[in-house]
């Protein structure tokens, strides 16, 4: 089932790797595929703890593993942003990361996730799990970053902010019902 | 062997127009009313004549498949592809354009009157949009001083109004009022001295055609040192006026968009860096050039004016 799993969240790439050669703008469809990947997947990580207090039922299993794929977008998606479009240009990277809201509130969701995935393992997690509530900052500023990306937000942007909302909102309702 | 360059193919125009030589003749020797009847079929709107650009800086075309489906069309969809099929039922004939303001006379003409006025030649010019693409296309047209020659403004003129056409049944992004992307009609605007520069162009086709819808048939304007979005499409109005226009972009966030809109590596987009483009069909990127190459051309337009203020 986590096979399955895996390969099916992979196949969006398989497909960006055949559409490369005739791609118009091949920059920006890397780009488009692995961020929309990332925050999907990051969104789908917040989906079994929803469905395990609405509909009982227990996808927590896979929880770990929609997280490690979403950090598997995120990383191509910084690679992307290093590699091609700034051409290893360090210096302008730096200078981008630091001068550009866009950019840094991009690069901190992307520490954030990175930070979770090295700590997602046996030993690490048990010490570090009570911080993976991080993972709702990391979303709030991949939606943001998405937001700012485009010339003016569409249909798409509006939407994940819509799931997103809808799966932060769940999460107060629950804490509110429990504690208050 | 010397590889095929777009030069060595037949223009679709030449090989459609020897075919319907070929059925001219052909009919002709059947009847006259068959004759007549082919002269009533030839397609309208497939090829143009024109001058012919000699690239002098050999410049690489971007292919026609590129220019014709990544394109920026509000009025249609916010996505760069959409605009192809949403924009094939459009009417773009006849279409008359009006021409108001600080002029001799005010007037409105057909597409095909200013063709028949002004001629047509080929332009081959970068384009870059400020977004951060970039591409090469080869517009068919006339120079928009021609078209100001022909209308004569007055000496209260000092700007140029352009008006996209607003007819909601057209765009259906014109129908969605509070929730269009954009504010409707798309208004641009140039100073005077722009609009009458030699390079500033009224482009009606490309690639040797008339224009596609989706890059704004039948007529729109092309101004190649500045970002692509003061390439204004299908037009329906040409004001001259005494005030500068308030166009578009600068009215949805003048933080981010100016009147002038040039070229300029060295001046950032707030959000994103414009010192590099992406060039359309490729993996590597290149320097953007200052007015994005038309330096020598057009910088004396600009003596004196701080470019990091008036963007």
């Amino acid at each position: 089932m986590k096979i399955f799993l895996i390969l099916l969240a992979l196949l969006p790439l398989g497909v960006a790797y055949y559409q490369l050669d005739n791609a118009i703008d091949p920059i920006k469809m890397l780009y488009a595929y692995t961020g929309i990947g990332a925050i999907s997947l990051l969104l789908l990580s917040l989906i079994p703890s929803s469905c395990k207090r609405i509909c009982t039922i227990n996808w927590l299993r896979y929880r770990k593993t929609i997280g490690l794929l979403a950090f598997v977008y995120t990383l191509l998606h910084v690679s992307v942003f290093v590699v091609l479009d700034s051409e290893l240009d360090f210096m302008s990277i730096f200078e981008k990361s630091l001068k550009k809201p866009f950019i840094y509130v991009g690069l901190i969701a992307f520490i954030i996730v990175l930070l979770m995935a090295l700590t997602s393992f046996k030993k690490l997690f048990a010490k570090f799990s009570k911080y993976h509530k991080a993972v709702y900052l990391a979303l709030t500023l991949a939606l943001l970053h998405s937001f700012w990306a485009q010339k003016v937000a569409g249909v798409f942007e509006y939407g994940i902010v819509a799931v997103g909302l809808v799966l932060l909102g769940e999460r107060v309702w629950a804490w509110k019902k429990r504690y208050m | 062997m010397k590889p095929l360059s777009i030069n060595d193919i037949t223009p679709e125009g030449l090989f459609e127009a020897r075919r319907h030589f070929l059925k001219l003749g052909a009919g002709a020797l059947v009847s006259t009313t068959a004759l007549s009847q082919l002269l009533a079929d030839l397609p309208k709107n497939l090829s143009l004549t024109y001058t012919p650009d000699t690239n002098p800086f050999k410049l690489t075309l971007n292919t026609e498949e590129q220019a014709t489906n990544y394109v920026n069309f509000y009025e249609f969809s916010t996505d760069k592809t959409a605009p192809v099929k949403l924009s094939q039922t459009m009417k773009t004939s006849p279409w008359n354009v009006g021409f108001f303001g600080e002029l001799k006379t005010e007037q409105m003409l057909e597409v095909d009157d200013l063709i028949a006025k002004f001629g047509l030649e080929e332009r081959i010019y970068r384009f870059r949009c400020v977004e951060g693409w970039s591409m090469v296309v080869p517009w068919i047209g006339f120079p928009l001083y021609k078209l100001l020659d022909y209308l004569e403004p007055n000496t209260k003129a000092k700007y140029v109004k352009f008006t996209t056409r607003h007819e909601p049944s057209m765009f259906p992004d014109q129908q969605k009022g509070l929730f269009a992307s954009i504010k409707h009609p798309y208004v641009e605007g140039l100073r005077m001295d722009e609009a009458r520069h030699p390079l500033t162009f009224i482009a009606v086709g490309m690639y040797g055609k008339r224009l596609l819808p989706q890059n704004g048939a039948p007529i729109r304007l092309v101004v190649p040192w500045k970002y692509g979005f003061k390439s204004i499409k299908s037009l329906d109005l040409i004001e001259c006026v005494e005030e500068e226009p308030k166009n578009t972009w600068q009215v949805m966030d003048p933080k981010e968009y100016g009147f002038y809109a040039n070229v300029n590596p060295k001046v950032d987009h707030p959000r994103w860096t414009q010192a590099k483009e992406r060039v359309l069909g490729k993996l590597t990127k290149q320097d953007t050039l200052p007015f994005n190459g038309y330096e020598k051309e057009v910088a004396s337009l600009y003596a004196g004016m701080d470019l990091r203020k008036l963007f």
